[in-house]
């Protein structure tokens, strides 16, 4: 343990904190509109606090700090992109305007104005599966920071996720958003604070130019005697090594779409007060995003200089180059900070952790409840039984996360993978979306088309990626008498040798929505006398 | 060209820090009166449950 009695009082401090206040807001909550949407009562600041706070978790932390340790500061581009979505959004009300006004609760709820109760159930299915996929690597990628920057065994990974989930869960339960927008403000803080500190230091450890001297050099490969250890064009993102053209024009279409249809940002778009507050949140929060991906950037992108002049440490020897890469930036902290410094970096390190676990758990068990139970339940239920479902759908996300993120085997790196599954239902969603705001001619049978085509390519890469890695870890003396997933994985592996190298840009060219929707709306049937956007129909 | 991105990279990567450490101090401020403004607004409207 790296962790001296002034580390442990900070994030005790912390933690009794935080929790205290995200206690003390369950007084506040009445009715499920209270716990689900903090009653509509979310002004600017505490909205970009909240905002910045559940956007930047610790698995951000891992994936960016990963992208800088395998692309230099050129990973940190993604960023830039999603910060020019952001304010480009935020300057023109795109969606975030008429969706605000429309008064509904979830994006699917919007969608039974305009294509009727079946849409809005299948959008809830796909907005939960697509985002409960996406949350499933959160806690074994905070996990493996804490562990990795404290110097804990590795065995106590699972029950240091158990802890900090029920902890988190304890005030998410009882509070709802009212909970989560106090303790993502006091999350903001700690989270701001730690991140400032900690890229200072590593710039005045390391050096300016050392740093980018020394990024150059790791790609050039004549660092003396450790080879090239970057593959990528460490400040180009554009170079045939790094990201490339491809790869970043499915990222600009990703983020348009991630930032007008990601459920947990709209969340803050629907509490906020009116238009004009959400808009100005957004238009003030895009820079957030860009120092989202830099700063971890630039910690990864330092820890591969570190490690490249002084060799690997123990922790790391041995790892195969992606958990190298994942774990190199916090081994490199941990080795980094000095006492007190380490404790501040922990306590923003869970309150990531904490701010992005209970907004998300929220944000899904909202969808759950709105869209995907309330229009099968014909008899109105009392507020109490409203909110004490509401409770219990944190509580089993909560439950089911715990379990998925302890077994599920990531295979590439953690930005892909979130990218793919947040993709499930981001491609239809967006689609739907602006085919419900923007054009009178959608109907319900191209919202159906657009649903299941804009899934289709990203599961089916999930599911390949999963068939390959379980196809490459046969061993290679198998026995005569194979079982059935033995023989099946052989097959596979035989008829698809290079499933497992498909690139996740793939994943995303292969969603089929705006066809879906384009098609499925002009082959059916004019919608009569419905056919106005959400927001009018409404009114 | 290499130098143009270096300068990019080091200009976003020092004004991020910039901005953080600017939001930390202003939100931190506004923020906190809005979580008072918020519950004195949460417990004036204060009412029996209603039904939707």
């Amino acid at each position: 343990m790296h962790l001296a009695l002034i580390d442990w009082l900070i994030i005790i401090l912390y933690m009794v904190g935080c929790m205290a206040a995200g206690l003390w807001m369950r007084r506040y909550v009445r009715n499920v509109e209270d716990f689900a949407i903090a009653g509509r009562s979310m002004d600017l600041n505490l909205g970009i606090a909240s905002l910045a706070a559940t956007e930047l978790g610790l698995v951000t932390v891992m994936y960016t700090a990963q992208l800088g340790f395998t692309h230099g500061f050129a990973g940190a581009i993604i960023g830039v992109l999603m910060a020019g979505a952001m304010y480009w959004v935020g300057a023109t009300g795109f969606i975030i305007g008429p969706l605000r006004k429309a008064g509904v609760m979830t994006i699917p709820e919007l969608f039974q104005k305009r294509f009727g109760v079946r849409v809005r159930w299948l959008a809830g299915l796909f907005v939960v599966l697509g985002g409960v996929l996406n949350m499933g690597i959160f806690l074994r990628l905070g996990g493996e920071f804490l562990v990795a920057a404290t110097g804990m065994p590795v065995a106590w990974l699972e029950w240091v996720m158990t802890a900090l989930l029920g902890m988190i869960l304890l005030y998410t339960v009882l509070g709802g958003m009212l909970s989560v927008l106090v303790t993502d403000y006091i999350q903001f803080i700690v989270k701001g604070a730690g991140i400032v500190v900690t890229s200072l230091l590593v710039i005045y450890s390391l050096g300016w130019h050392n740093l980018v001297t020394g990024l150059w050099l790791c790609f050039e490969g004549t660092i003396a005697g450790t080879g090239q250890t970057l593959k990528a064009h460490p400040f180009n993102p554009f170079d045939s090594t790094s990201f490339g053209w491809g790869y970043l024009l499915w990222q600009l279409m990703f983020q348009v779409a991630a930032v007008t249809t990601w459920q947990t940002q709209i969340s803050r778009v629907l509490s906020s007060r009116d238009e004009a507050t959400a808009r100005k949140m957004y238009r003030r929060t895009a820079f957030y995003f860009v120092g989202r991906f830099a700063l971890p950037g630039l910690w990864g992108a330092a820890a591969l200089v570190y490690f490249s002049q002084h060799g690997f440490t123990p922790e790391l020897k041995g790892l195969s180059p992606l958990e190298t890469s994942l774990r190199a930036t916090p081994v490199y902290l941990g080795l980094l900070l000095p006492t007190g410094f380490i404790g501040l970096l922990l306590a923003a390190a869970l309150a990531a952790e904490m701010s992005t676990d209970s907004g998300y758990l929220l944000i899904w068990a909202t969808v759950i409840y709105n869209d995907l139970l309330m229009p099968c339940i014909k008899k109105p239920l009392s507020q109490p039984a409203r909110l004490l479902i509401t409770r219990g759908l944190v509580l089993g996300i909560g439950l089911f996360l715990l379990f998925y993120g302890l077994w599920y085997q990531m295979s590439g790196n953690a930005w892909d993978y979130l990218a793919v599954t947040g993709n499930i239902y981001l491609a239809s969603v967006f689609t739907l979306l602006v085919a419900a705001l923007y054009w009178r001619r959608a109907t319900a049978a191209g919202a159906y088309a657009a649903l299941i085509l804009g899934a289709i390519g990203p599961i089916t890469f999930l599911v390949v990626k999963m068939l390959a890695l379980n196809a490459s870890q046969l061993n290679v003396n198998l026995p005569a008498a194979l079982s059935f997933r033995q023989s099946f994985l052989l097959h596979f592996h035989q008829l698809f040798p290079n499933a497992g190298s498909i690139p996740p840009a793939i994943a995303g060219a292969s969603s089929f929505a705006l066809i879906g929707m384009a098609a499925g709306s002009l082959l059916s049937r004019p919608p009569v006398g419905a056919n106005l956007p959400a927001t009018e129909a409404r009114a | 060209m290499i130098e143009l991105f270096v300068m990019f990279w080091t200009l976003v990567i020092f004004l991020s820090i910039t901005w953080y450490g600017v939001l930390l101090f202003y939100v931190g401020v506004k923020g906190g009166k809005e979580i008072r403004l918020m519950a004195k607004h949460l417990t004036v409207t204060e009412q029996p449950p209603k039904e939707d």
